[in-house]
């Protein structure tokens, strides 16, 4: 089960700020919902973790970082990450290439292509969603690569397609008992921060499976309506 | 006595051939009193969970077992490496390869086996699974068998890539299996030159699962004292097991003791030996102590005997007037990671070569190419004789391809195709001896019965308003009762069976026999046979199989082979009672055995029937003193049966559809079938095995299918996505039968259970595909679910308002 996913970010700062934190892998996995770096094999290899949860069911996996590529002049990225969810009955790899487009001088552009591939479970029960999934995942990543930049002059403004943080608002507002609204939107910002502005502190948490799905129902719908203007 | 409304009551009493007796096991099965191998429950049993590969295809770097073994409760963690120094890491399967009991270097397909852990309940056994941490690297893996022959496939078969043989001939690639071929191709290639009319089609037998309701599993115990290994299991062929199991342990086969129990449904299933059976073993002589393993639902789909996944192509070629001169048929065989599909040592493609159906084809020429795929092993017959699901299906779809193209209707061209009555016993083209059979007859019965020419009058008015509606016809020729161990074995074992009858003083008679039921309902169709010809009551006759120490040798149950091989053996085995029981009357009664003739349940002096033994009678005198000189006491017989044929039993089915073409669903409006399997013994059984056969064929027809992604993923494990009709979606079926008895067989039985399902899946897939012919459409592949019927009406751009 294998999804490609292309996505840009338009970015409230200086492209050398986010490429500064673009380079910051353990500031950058704390962007990604649910994941955490839990050792350095060396430069460039990583051991860490990701959870996901849907409802009662939850995964998390264990894998290995490998950056395979930094450019400085380009402000390009290539990882590649792989692992097994701790069960041992799925598996998945992610191949990650992601740059900064400046765009002026407070403004830049976050701009990733990633391909995606689970197996066993996940890709069996799970393929159904995935690339809903995914593109929420990056929604959220983005989200809080941008919360942790230094705020631009003018008023600070989250990622856009605005889609990403609604979602999250949303779904905390529809699930509140669950989680509430920073665990996804905040996800996996520890108070030691080092090359970005400290940002309230949350627990790190999983991925929120019911914040993905009503994201994913409201894109899904979204979709509908383009459809039918169209 | 000897009048008629005697002789009526008597053979009433008997309850024997031909009366709907209603099924002995039911009493136990409807008050859920049935005993299955997860009733077994055995002092200081271990459980088993396997460790299993969530890749289909990867290098096994390391196996790291310390966390599962803390974890409470578990005993132990067994892989391959434990398994090597008792040389049970591989095991020869009934296709003639070898498969990895628990995974050796690397895994071949998703869900593998290995690893098993040991614990002291299987809650404990399930955590301690989830604990083995597994160290993968990923490789291509290879899902579209098409594939699996390029230059630059990647190599699935590490541990073979040198043979040049896998015992069924040369192999061209290291993922190749085998190239297998009946007929005379330069004859059917002859046919297609001068042929006024060829059609070609690519037909898709996709792969599917039998998912029986129980799924597999056992319990294994050895005896460390006596050296005895007990194996409680779910199989179809106790006896062959217990072979396969001397042969790999090296256990003696008198130490071994194979139990099947009550089974929960086979449908082929339950033929093969898998690792699970093995590992559970070895677990239980390494630690002394009964281990029970037992299949979830996913494991069963995923992992073992999967059916068909048969990607052929049919052609025919025919005069002007619909007459088939020349068939070509060939397949491209998905066996999976390992050729562990179950077939007779000589036919490597089952019984394939039965594709030319009911039909007098002159020339005609088939090859199968089988090939490995990153998928699971297997290759079982789904409720069918091997391959013959897959062979029918291409000539009954082929036939309406032709129908089509000569814009001749669908029943005329198959009258003009049938081998005649006459003409039986009749040699196929492809080296078959159709035994008897009487086809014309049977379609006509059915298309008067549904009133066939009304429907299509009907078709024709609802075309012109745009709506679909399809008739479908099937007239097919099954080939049951494997087999005559000159062609046919297993393992070198050939393929007879048998039936062992004791008959006790009082009349009362147990019956032993080599086959397994799994619901066929084999303890009242014996028994109803012995009645009618030992003249007891068949409420006092007992049936036993699955036992392996108590019941004589047998090949098991599966290819409908009870009634043909082991019926057989039953009146064999009764009939020589029987000719005791005479010479014993002949003594009493102090007259020549010739003086005697048969009623119902004695024998009796002819011209004066006042002068009789009846048969409960002469059960008490064999236990007494006063017998003909020389003769031993005791009513007892066994009897091997060696038949001489394969039988071929057949059927006429018309099934009528609708279909919604703006939501692709498909309404199965009415089934009719006519099914003639020769002699029937109990025709409610019959009916029954019917209706199970139509509704298996119902769900191959519009759901079923075993589906990957591209990296071998499963993507339809579960009950969640895997259709399994219930009473809500099947429906309703009629049946109906005529009799032509096979010549060959002691009764005249052929069996029946698999014709309908075999004949049932071709008849609802050429209605479907009916419903589209005026728009063009020659063939649709299964499943015919709403979305795949859909996405046909929408490239045909009729789901449009």
């Amino acid at each position: 089960m294998k999804v490609q996913i292309e996505k840009s970010f338009p970015l409230a700062a200086s492209a050398d700020a986010a490429w500064a934190l673009l380079q910051d892998l353990e500031a950058v996995t704390q962007c990604m919902p649910g994941a955490r770096i839990t050792e350095h094999v060396d430069a460039s290899h990583f051991k860490g973790t990701v959870g996901v949860r849907v409802g009662p069911a939850s995964m998390a996996f264990r894998g290995e970082v490998e950056v395979r590529e930094i450019d400085a002049a380009t402000r390009s990225l290539h990882l590649i990450g792989r692992g097994t969810d701790n069960t041992g009955t799925s598996g998945a790899a992610m191949d990650l290439r992601a740059h900064i487009e400046p765009d002026g001088p407070a403004a830049c552009k976050l701009v990733g292509l990633s391909e995606v591939s689970v197996s066993g479970k996940a890709a069996t029960f799970g393929g159904r969603l995935m690339s809903g999934v995914a593109d929420q995942v990056l929604q959220q990543f983005a989200a809080n690569f941008a919360k942790r930049l230094p705020p631009a002059p003018q008023e600070p403004v989250v990622a856009t397609p605005v889609v990403a943080t609604p979602v999250v608002a949303d779904a905390a507002a529809t699930e509140p008992p669950l989680t509430p609204p920073i665990a996804v939107a905040a996800a996996a910002t520890p108070a030691t921060i080092t090359t970005a502005m400290p940002v309230a502190e949350a627990p790190v948490r999983d991925i929120n499976g019911l914040a993905l799905l009503w994201g994913m129902v409201r894109d899904w719908f979204h979709h509908l309506f383009e459809a039918k203007r169209a | 006595m000897g009048d008629m409304s005697d002789l009526q009551k008597r053979e009433e009493q008997l309850q024997g051939m031909g009366t709907s007796l209603l099924r002995k096991e039911d009493a136990r099965f409807i008050r859920g009193q049935g005993s299955y191998v997860d009733d077994i429950k055995l002092p200081g049993m271990l459980f088993g969970a396997l460790v299993r590969s969530p890749y289909a295809h990867a290098r096994i770097k390391g196996i790291d077992k310390s966390r599962a073994l803390d974890s409470p409760g578990v005993v132990a963690v067994l892989t391959a490496d434990d398994l090597k120094p008792l040389n049970l890491h591989w095991m020869p399967t009934l296709g003639g390869d070898v498969q990895a009991v628990l995974a050796d270097k690397k895994v071949c397909f998703q869900l593998q086996e290995v690893a098993m852990v040991l614990a002291t309940d299987r809650y404990a056994a399930a955590d301690g699974a989830a604990l083995v941490e597994v160290d993968y690297e990923e490789l291509p893996a290879i899902v579209d068998p098409k594939k699996a022959m390029d230059a630059d496939a990647p190599l699935i078969r590490e541990d073979i890539a040198e043979k040049k043989d896998v015992g069924h001939g040369p192999r061209q690639h290291p993922n190749h299996i085998f190239t297998w071929e009946a007929g005379d191709k330069a004859a059917a290639d002859a046919a297609f030159e001068g042929a006024a009319v060829t059609v070609r089609e690519e037909i898709l037998n996709p792969r599917v699962h039998p998912c029986p309701l129980e799924t597999c599993g056992c319990v294994a115990s050895f005896n460390k004292p006596t050296g005895n290994l007990t194996v409680y299991m779910t199989s179809q062929a106790p006896h062959l097991v217990r072979t396969v199991l001397a042969m790999l342990s090296g256990i003696a086969e008198s130490k071994i003791r194979v139990v099947g129990g009550d089974i929960g449904g086979g449908f082929g299933n339950k033929v093969p030996v898998y690792p699970g059976y093995v590992v559970a073993i070895v677990a239980s002589i390494v630690t002394g102590v009964p281990v029970k393993w037992i299949e979830s639902r996913i494991d069963n789909i995923s992992t073992t005997g999967f059916a068909r996944d048969y990607h052929g192509v049919g052609e025919l070629a025919a005069d002007a007037d619909g007459r088939i001169k020349g068939l070509r048929f060939t397949a491209l065989a998905d066996h999976g990671a390992f050729n562990s599909h179950v077939s007779a040592s000589k036919f490597p493609a089952g019984l394939f070569s039965i594709c030319t159906g009911s039909y007098a084809i002159p020339n005609a020429y088939c090859r199968v190419d089988a090939v490995f795929t990153n998928k699971a092993p297997g290759g079982v017959a789904y409720r069918c004789s091997l391959r013959v699901t897959e062979a029918v299906y291409l000539i009954e779809r082929m036939i309406d391809v032709l129908a089509q193209k000569l814009n001749i209707d669908k029943a005329e061209i198959r009258r003009r195709n049938f081998v005649a009555k006459e003409e039986f016993p009749y040699q196929t083209s492809l080296g078959w001896t159709i035994d008897s059979g009487d086809y014309a007859p049977a379609l006509e019965k059915v298309l008067k019965a549904v009133d066939y020419d009304g429907l299509r009058r009907e078709q024709v008015e609802k075309r012109a308003k745009g709506e679909l509606m399809g008739i479908g016809i099937a007239t097919f020729t099954e080939i049951v009762g494997a087999g005559p161990t000159k062609a046919c074995d297993i393992l070198g074992i050939g393929l007879f069976d048998s039936c062992e009858i004791r008959v006790h003083p009082t009349g009362g008679v147990i019956a032993r026999l080599g086959t397994m039921s799994q619901g066929q309902g084999h303890a009242t169709t014996y028994a109803q046979i012995i009645a009618t010809e030992l003249g007891l009551p068949a409420s006092d006759i007992v049936v036993e199989e699955g036992d392996t120490d108590k019941a004589p040798y047998g090949a098991g149950t599966w290819g409908s082979r009870s009634t043909p091989v082991s019926g057989a053996a039953t009146a064999k085995a009764a009939r020589k009672i029987k000719d005791k029981a005479k010479q014993i009357a002949a003594h009493l009664l102090e007259v020549g055995e010739g003086d005697l003739e048969w009623e119902v349940d004695r024998f009796t002096v002819k011209g004066n029937p006042g002068q009789a033994k009846t048969m409960k009678e002469l059960c008490m005198a064999a236990h007494q003193g006063d017998l003909p000189e020389g003769m031993e006491q005791g009513l007892n017989a066994v009897a091997y049966y060696d038949p001489p044929n394969m039988t071929f039993p057949f059927g006429a089915y018309v099934c009528v559809v609708d279909v919604d073409k703006y939501t692709g669903e498909v309404k199965i409006r009415r089934f009719y079938a006519l099914d003639d399997c020769g002699t029937r013994i109990n025709p409610m059984i019959i009916e029954g095995q019917i209706h199970g056969g139509l509704t298996e064929a119902f769900a191959v027809a519009l759901g079923q299918q075993v589906p990957f992604d591209e990296n071998g993923n499963h993507l339809g494990n579960s009950l969640m996505d895997y259709f399994l009709p219930t009473a809500v979606e099947t429906p309703h079926w009629e049946t109906d039968h005529t009799v032509t008895p096979s010549p060959h067989h002691p009764l005249g039985a052929k069996g029946v259970a698999e014709s309908p399902h075999v004949g049932g899946i071709p008849c609802i897939s050429n209605a479907v595909v009916d419903a589209f012919a005026h728009l063009g459409v020659t063939h649709m592949d299964m499943p015919h679910s709403a979305f795949r019927v859909w996405q046909q009406c929408h490239a045909l751009g009729i789901d449009r308002h």
